[in-house]
């Protein structure tokens, strides 16, 4: 069965982490970004956003985390992205963007330099 | 609560076969072509991993259709045109009026990230501009024999 689009903040360690679940493309990237600015302006240079609940992530959605890894090294922070699945693994490694975006596989094996 | 079994492989399109899918051009419509490519590829035989890469595939190609038009009053029209070793697609965006200039939100080249997709999951792909309609293509061949 199709898992819901959610989006839920959380803070871990005075680090705001964002968890999404279900399908991220065109039709909900609009919320993710949302939920990204809204996050760094309300004070955030660093950003954890937790896919682990993803199961579909198309171009649209990757370019959503573009423009957030951007506006965090732009304030001197950081973008991670948590990632377990390896059919959404897959897609950062075909465009290259596993090498720009700080991954992990867990919340806990994020690290922050720059909180 | 019965739940759909998941359609075993078969020679269903053994002697070939065509569908087709026209839908409003709606970005949270394009979930209907990722499940219909999904349907069909598992009926033509595509192992789990191929159909894995043709709905992410196919949702790229509607993108890349969409790209660049005002398509709030234009359609989409996929057409799966599958043989016994072939699956190829296309995706026609008609009835849509270009773009207002205006800046990418994420200051990312969508285009540039769907082709890349496309460029790894299937064998061909293009996009060309006919008679004031986009269409954009791809072609995948099946790895092996049905199972």
């Amino acid at each position: 069965m199709e898992q819901v689009f959610q989006i839920h903040e959380a803070e871990v360690d005075g680090t705001p982490v964002i968890s999404v679940q279900g399908e991220i493309d065109v039709a909900t990237a609009p919320q993710l970004r949302e939920c990204i600015h809204g996050v760094i302006a309300n004070g955030s240079r660093t950003v954890v956003l937790d896919l682990l609940g993803v199961t579909f992530l198309d171009s649209t959605a990757l370019g959503v985390l573009v423009g957030g890894l951007k506006r965090c090294r732009e304030l001197g922070g950081e973008f991670h992205v948590v990632v377990s699945d390896a059919r959404i693994r897959k897609i950062f490694e075909i465009t290259g963007l596993d090498k720009v975006f700080p991954m992990a596989e867990s919340i806990q094996g994020v690290n922050v330099s720059a909180p | 609560m019965i739940e759909d079994p998941q359609p075993e492989p078969t020679d269903a399109f053994a002697d070939g076969g065509r569908v087709l899918l026209v839908f409003p051009a709606r970005g949270d419509l394009v979930v209907l072509a990722r499940l219909v490519t999904s349907a069909i590829s598992a009926r033509a035989g595509y192992d789990i991993e191929e159909l894995e890469d043709l709905r992410l595939a196919v949702g790229e190609l509607c993108l890349l259709a969409l790209q660049g038009s005002d398509a709030r009053h234009g359609e989409l029209q996929l057409e799966f045109v599958v043989s016994s070793e072939v699956i190829d697609i296309s995706c026609t965006l008609g009835g849509a009026a270009p773009a207002p200039a205006g800046g990418n939100a994420d200051g990312v080249d969508s285009d540039q990230l769907s082709e890349q997709i496309l460029e790894a999951l299937v064998d061909e792909y293009g996009r060309e501009q006919q008679d004031g309609s986009v269409r954009s293509w791809l072609r995948k061949r099946r790895k092996g024999p049905l199972a």
